[in-house]
C-alpha cells in the first residue's frame, strides 16, 4: 500500500515563516478595519451537516463540498462558506438578540476545486455581515469596509457594483423554461455575447430579450446608467438603477484613489444574493479577491425574516498581493542567552527581566562558547549575555 | 507606454487565421512571420504581447490572468469549462462536434448500456446526461476512429470537420452535438481593471468580422 504520510491532499498547504507571517499581519490589518466599524467576531465549526447547505434554492452543488458523516450516519461538510453557517447561528441562538447585528468571522472555507489547476481547496475567508437592516446606510457600511480592505494594499484595485435585481426582474417577465433560464443566467455570467444573443433570438424581439442581450455589456463608469435607463423602460428597474447610481456616486466621492466601476451583468449561480452586488479585485490577481451584497432572503430560510448585506475577503489573495510588494520583516531575536550548566534557573530570570522590557529573548543550547558566537552569527542576533556563577557578562556580538 | 496586453493563441492553424486578423487590422507582425522558436512575441503598433500555445494551456494562462486574453477553439473551451469571459465569436476554425458510429449501426436500439470512445470525455458525459442517459466513456489520445472498428466502442464523440476521414473508415455521423469555432476570451479581472484597452480592442475585431461577413 502506498503511504501519503509525508506530503498535504491536493489543495492544501503548510504556511511556513514569511507566508504565515504576511497572512497573520493582513488578518489583523483587516480585522482592525472591522472592529473599528463596531463589528464583533464569531466562529462556527469546521464540520456542518450538509441540509445547512442544501437549503431550497440550493445554493452549493454536492460535488463541490467535502462531505463525511458523524456517527449516527448523517451527512456532514466542511463547511463551504460562512455566511450560511452565520445565517443559521442568527435564526436561532441570536434571534432574540438586539438587532441590527454586526458579526465578523476570520476562518477557511473548502471546496473541490477542479485538480491540476493550481488552485486551494482550503481558503481562508475573513467576512463581515451586517444583519437586520435593509436601509442603504448598510449598503454604504458594507462598501465603505470593501474599500478600506481593498485600499490597505500598495497596488492598484477596483471595486465593482451591481444589483442582481434587475436580472431578476428582466428573467420574470420573460417567458421562458427553467432550463433556459439557467442558460440565458451562464451565458450572461461568462459575458458569452455570441451565444447569448443566438438564444434570444430564438425567443422572440421585444423589450426583454433585447434588455438581455444588453445586460451583460453594461459595464464601465457612470456612462453605463445612462445606457441602461434608455434600454429598460420599467418603474421597478428604474427605481434600482436610480439607487444604485446614488449608491455609486457617494461611493465614488468618498474614495479617491481606486476605481469604482459597475457591472450590471453579475449574476452568479450559486449566490443568495437579492439586491446589491459588489466585487474587488486587486491588479494582479486572476480572480476577485472580495465579493459580497444583500441577501435579504437567506434568514427566512432559517425561519427568521431578516434582510441582510456583507461581504468575504480571500485572506490567501490579499496576503499574495501584499507579498510581492515587500519581504516580510519577521523579527530577529535582540539577545541571545547562555548559561553555564547548573546556571539554568538564573538564565531564565534574566530572560524573563528583558523580555518584560519588550525585547526578543533566545536561549542558547549550546555548552561550547564557540558554537553559541557561531549560532548567534548565523542568526544575525546582535548581543549575547553569557551567565554563570560568576554572574552575567554581555558580549555585542559582530 | 502602458503595460502591454498579453494574448495567448492557440500554436497552429488559429494562430495563423489570428495572424491574419491582425494584420486585417493594420497591425504590424513581423516577429510573429519570424518567431523561430521564441514563445512570446511582440506587435509593436498595437502594444500586444502574444503567447503562443496549446489550446487548453490558453484557457488555463487566461483563467490565472497572466494573460488577459486568448484565441482558443470551441471545443477546448466546452472540454474544459473555465471561468472566463468568452466575448467574441472570431468565426475561423469552424467545426462540429458530432456522434458517429459504424455505418447503420442501431445506436439508439436495444436496452445496454454503450460505450463512447472519445478524446472530449467531459463533452461526451455532458452531452450524454442531456439525454439521460448512462453510458461507458473510453478516452482515447490519438485517432478515436479506431475504437468502433475494433469493437471497443459503440460509437465516438468528436470533432468532424469535412467527414472525410469518418468515411474512409466506414463510420457516419449520428448526430450532432455543438458547432465549434475560435473564440475570443478574456480574463475576468483583466476586462475590468483594463476595460478601454481590451474594449477598444475587441471593438476593431467585431468591427472587421462584420466587414467580412458583409462582403461574402
Amino acid at each position: 500500500m502506498r503511504r501519503y504520510d509525508l506530503i498535504t491532499p491536493e489543495g492544501t498547504r503548510d504556511y511556513l515563516f514569511d507566508e504565515c507571517y504576511v497572512k497573520r499581519a493582513t488578518e489583523k490589518k483587516i480585522h482592525s478595519i472591522f472592529k473599528r466599524m463596531g463589528y464583533a467576531e464569531l466562529i462556527t465549526p469546521g464540520l456542518e451537516f450538509y441540509d445547512v447547505f442544501n437549503l431550497n434554492s440550493r445554493y452549493f452543488p454536492q460535488e463541490e463540498l467535502y462531505k463525511l458523516t458523524d456517527n449516527k450516519g448523517r451527512l456532514l461538510v466542511l463547511r463551504p462558506d460562512s455566511t450560511m453557517p452565520i445565517a443559521r447561528v442568527v435564526a436561532t441562538r441570536l434571534k432574540d438578540a438586539m438587532l441590527p447585528l454586526r458579526l465578523f468571522y476570520n476562518q477557511p472555507v473548502y471546496r473541490f476545486e477542479p485538480s491540476l489547476k493550481g488552485r486551494s481547496d482550503e481558503i481562508v475567508q475573513t467576512g463581515i455581515e451586517l444583519l437586520g437592516s435593509s436601509s442603504r446606510m448598510a449598503d454604504m457600511e458594507i462598501i465603505s469596509a470593501a474599500v478600506s480592505v481593498l485600499s490597505s494594499v500598495d497596488v492598484n484595485y477596483s471595486l465593482e457594483l451591481g444589483d442582481v435585481g434587475i436580472f431578476r426582474e428582466l428573467m420574470h417577465r420573460l417567458n421562458a423554461t427553467p432550463g433556459q433560464k439557467e442558460e440565458i443566467r451562464s451565458l450572461i455570467e461568462e459575458k458569452n455575447y455570441p451565444a447569448l444573443n443566438d438564444l434570444l433570438d430564438q425567443m422572440g424581439d421585444n423589450k426583454i430579450t433585447n434588455a438581455l442581450k444588453k445586460l451583460p455589456t453594461l459595464f464601465g463608469g457612470v456612462e453605463v446608467f445612462e445606457k441602461a435607463s434608455a434600454l429598460f423602460q420599467d418603474a421597478r428597474i428604474e427605481m434600482i438603477l436610480d439607487n444604485l447610481k446614488e449608491l455609486y456616486l457617494e461611493v465614488c466621492e468618498l474614495n479617491q484613489n481606486g476605481k469604482i466601476t459597475v457591472d450590471l451583468g453579475l449574476v452568479n449561480k450559486t449566490d443568495y444574493y437579492t439586491g446589491l452586488v459588489i466585487k474587488g479585485y486587486l491588479e494582479g490577481c486572476g480572480e476577485e479577491v472580495l465579493s459580497g451584497g444583500r441577501y435579504d432572503k437567506l434568514l427566512s430560510e432559517f425561519g427568521y425574516d431578516i434582510p441582510a448585506v456583507g461581504m468575504a475577503v480571500n485572506v490567501d489573495a490579499v496576503a499574495g498581493a501584499s507579498a510581492k510588494l515587500e519581504k516580510p520583516q519577521i523579527k530577529v531575536p535582540d539577545v541571545l542567552i547562555s548559561a553555564v550548566e547548573g546556571c539554568e534557573a538564573q538564565a531564565v530570570a534574566v530572560a524573563e527581566e528583558l523580555r518584560r522590557e519588550g525585547q526578543v529573548v533566545e536561549h542558547a543550547l549550546f555548552s561550547d562558547l564557540e558554537l553559541v558566537r557561531e549560532y548567534a552569527r548565523d542568526r544575525k542576533i546582535g548581543k549575547i549575555i553569557f551567565v554563570s556563577e560568576e554572574g552575567m557578562e554581555v558580549d555585542a556580538n559582530e | 507606454m502602458n503595460k502591454p496586453l498579453r494574448i495567448a493563441l492557440t500554436k497552429g492553424r488559429l494562430e495563423k487565421d489570428t495572424v491574419k486578423l491582425l494584420e486585417s487590422l493594420g497591425y504590424d507582425c513581423t516577429q510573429l512571420h519570424e518567431k523561430g522558436r521564441k514563445l512570446i512575441l511582440y506587435v509593436p503598433d498595437a502594444n500586444l504581447e502574444v503567447v503562443l500555445a496549446k489550446a487548453a494551456d490558453v484557457i488555463t494562462y487566461v483563467e490565472h490572468g497572466v494573460c488577459d486574453m486568448g484565441v482558443v477553439g470551441k471545443d477546448t473551451l466546452m472540454e474544459m469549462n473555465g471561468k472566463l469571459f468568452e466575448l467574441v465569436n472570431l468565426g475561423f476554425g469552424k467545426c462540429k462536434f458530432a456522434l458517429a458510429t459504424k455505418k447503420d449501426y442501431p445506436f439508439y436500439d436495444g436496452f445496454g448500456v454503450k460505450t463512447i470512445a472519445s478524446k472530449y470525455p467531459n463533452v461526451t458525459r455532458n452531452f450524454f446526461e442531456g439525454k439521460n442517459m448512462d453510458v461507458d466513456i473510453v478516452k482515447i489520445e490519438g485517432s478515436v476512429e479506431l475504437a468502433p472498428l475494433l469493437d471497443l466502442a459503440d460509437g465516438i464523440v468528436d470533432i468532424v470537420e469535412t467527414g472525410t476521414t469518418l468515411k474512409e473508415n466506414g463510420l457516419e455521423v449520428v448526430e450532432d452535438i455543438a458547432q465549434i469555432s475560435a473564440r475570443l476570451i478574456v480574463n475576468t479581472v483583466s476586462l475590468k481593471m483594463r476595460q478601454q484597452e481590451i474594449e477598444s480592442f475587441v471593438q476593431k475585431v467585431e468591427e472587421k468580422l462584420n466587414d467580412e461577413k458583409n462582403c461574402m
